[in-house]
């Protein structure tokens, strides 16, 4: 059984999965509301929750995986990217773990992590597809080839595509995390009532800061009462934006690589109105789109380990390696 | 009983091995290679993780990261282990070294941290004429120490420096790894960064 930690942001994650790739335990302990008044993640207040937390969501994925550390063969980590104090928390404690047990450490990329999320049973994805990885801190476009692995083809060249949903959420004053809030309102909106423009940016990156811009500039001409009476129209048509950035890119990245299966992966991939936009694209399961420690256990598979004592002065890596 | 004793609040990694009282190894090194210490510490005694009887752990205060770094190992090694662990302050142990050492650890910001615990600007101690001024705090803000009459011992001197056989004798009551709470101080910074989610 690989033991699979993940504290690069504000989930603290533990989860136990079998050597291939079933699941046992999944726990994750989401911070959101801490950090909701605040309108996005406190660094700091992130760091302190995750010594709190990292320790009894261990040890409740190996409880309700049934499991004991006698029966973990190795130990998984997210080394990064991420906030850098977050990140230390659970490198330190897993690495503590490792040692005391004298197994294996994985140290595992973040962003890995995440494609490994579509490697898991019970419908494991064979490579190659094209794969966009849609979170509040990452929009990316990859080409994978093999599992543990990939190329990246584009990333955003301003916000991440859920940084866009939480902007976009606080100029129509909803809650942070936005992207949820603007999903369930935007169930009641006309999508095409407001014609917000995508962004047309060389290759296969990405742009979202024009059309936080043309929300705000929307905002403002509709003022407060009218905005309010229209903001189920207005998440609607700027969710409807987001979502065409990103259908158009998957497209233009499938014909560029020719690869056939294409992924989505990330928080954003939770979007009901990205998941009925793109029928035929593969979505992560939607327990493993947001930060979780399964897919951390589950990229551990395809990283090489390292073994005891060679990962003691491991350091975590807080942006891209 | 073996105890296994660090400190990562400050600049530096403090660890030291004692069986029964008596130190059978003490190292520094910085808190990010931590493990590497711990792991060096049991060796040289062929010892293993599973022998440990029991943590002693610097709870601070200092730089944030850090005193999680010695922390979250603590939680870590009770976890897998399942061994009891006690918190000591980082000032109480600076301040263990010697008779009437007044403790001073650098809380940058242009403030010190210092016994209560609380933070303060170095101008604003109250200090008694001939003080001896230790830790971080004192090397740091050594020309306004002196002028208010206080004594710092030379930069490299060993007192500036936790250690961490001074937490292990200071050690009291022993107990689950993840009640130990790290002395903060100060509030967490209220800013905002970018989700990396
Ligand atoms: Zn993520």
């Amino acid at each position: 059984m690989i033991l699979g930690i993940e504290t690069s942001c504000d989930e603290t994650a533990a989860a136990v999965i079998t050597d291939d790739g079933h699941v046992l335990a999944s726990v994750v302990s989401s911070q959101a509301d801490l950090h909701s008044r605040y309108g996005g993640v406190v660094p700091e207040i992130a760091s302190r929750r995750h010594l709190d937390l990292v320790a009894p969501v261990v040890r409740e994925a190996l409880d309700s995986a049934g499991a004991s550390l006698d029966g973990v063969s190795k130990v998984a980590v997210t080394q990064g990217p991420g906030l850098v104090g977050a990140l230390l928390v659970g490198v330190s404690a897993a690495k503590a773990i490792a040692w005391a047990r004298q197994l294996p450490l994985v140290p595992v990329d973040h962003l890995e992590g995440h494609v490994a999320s579509l490697y898991l049973e019970p419908d494991p994805l064979e490579p190659p597809f094209v794969c966009l990885l849609v979170s509040g801190g990452h929009t990316l476009l990859l080409a994978v080839r093999e599992r543990g692995s990939s190329e990246r083809l584009g990333t955003t060249l301003d916000d991440a595509a859920g940084e866009a949903f939480d902007k976009g959420a606080r100029l129509l004053g909803l809650r942070y995390p936005g992207g949820a809030e603007i999903d369930r309102i935007a169930q009641d909106g006309d999508p095409s009532a407001f014609p917000f423009p995508v962004a047309r940016v060389p290759g296969l990156d990405f742009s979202f800061s024009g059309l936080k811009t043309a929300l705000l500039y929307a905002v403002r001409d509709l003022g407060v009462e009218e905005t309010e009476r229209r903001r189920a129209d207005l998440a609607a048509s700027y969710q409807a934006a987001i979502v065409r950035a990103l259908a158009r890119r998957i497209d233009e990245a499938a014909s560029a690589t020719g690869l056939d299966g294409v992924a989505v992966v990330g928080g954003v991939a939770a979007n009901s109105n990205l998941r009925a936009a793109l029928p035929d694209v593969r979505f992560a399961p939607l327990d493993l789109c947001t930060d979780n420690a399964a897919m951390i256990a589950s990229a551990a598979r395809y990283v090489e380990a390292l073994p005891y004592p060679g990962y003691l002065g491991l350091d975590a890596y807080p942006s891209f390696s | 009983m073996l105890v296994l004793a660090f400190d990562t609040a400050t600049d530096v990694a403090t660890s030291a091995l004692l069986r029964d009282g008596g130190v059978l190894g003490e190292r520094i090194s910085v808190p990010r290679t931590l493990l590497e210490d711990l792991d060096a510490l049991l060796r040289d005694v062929d010892a293993e993780p599973a022998d440990v009887d029991a943590l002693v752990v610097g709870t601070g205060p200092g730089s944030f990261t850090s005193t999680r770094i010695g922390l979250a190992v603590t939680r870590g090694l009770g976890l897998a282990l399942d061994i009891p662990a006690a918190g000591v302050s980082t000032l109480d142990a600076l301040a263990a070294a010697r008779a009437d050492v007044f403790p001073v650890i650098d809380a940058r910001r242009r403030e010190v941290f210092v016994l209560g615990p609380r933070a303060v600007e170095p101008d604003a101690l109250e200090l008694a004429p001939g003080a001896f001024c230790v830790g971080s705090g004192a090397v740091r803000y050594r020309p306004t120490l002196e002028r208010m009459g206080a004594h710092v011992p030379p930069d490299d001197d060993e007192l500036h420096v936790p250690h961490a056989r001074f937490h292990a004798s200071l050690a009291r009551a022993f107990g689950p790894a993840d009640a130990i709470q790290p002395i903060y101080v100060r509030a967490p910074d209220a800013k905002v960064s970018r989700s990396p989610a």
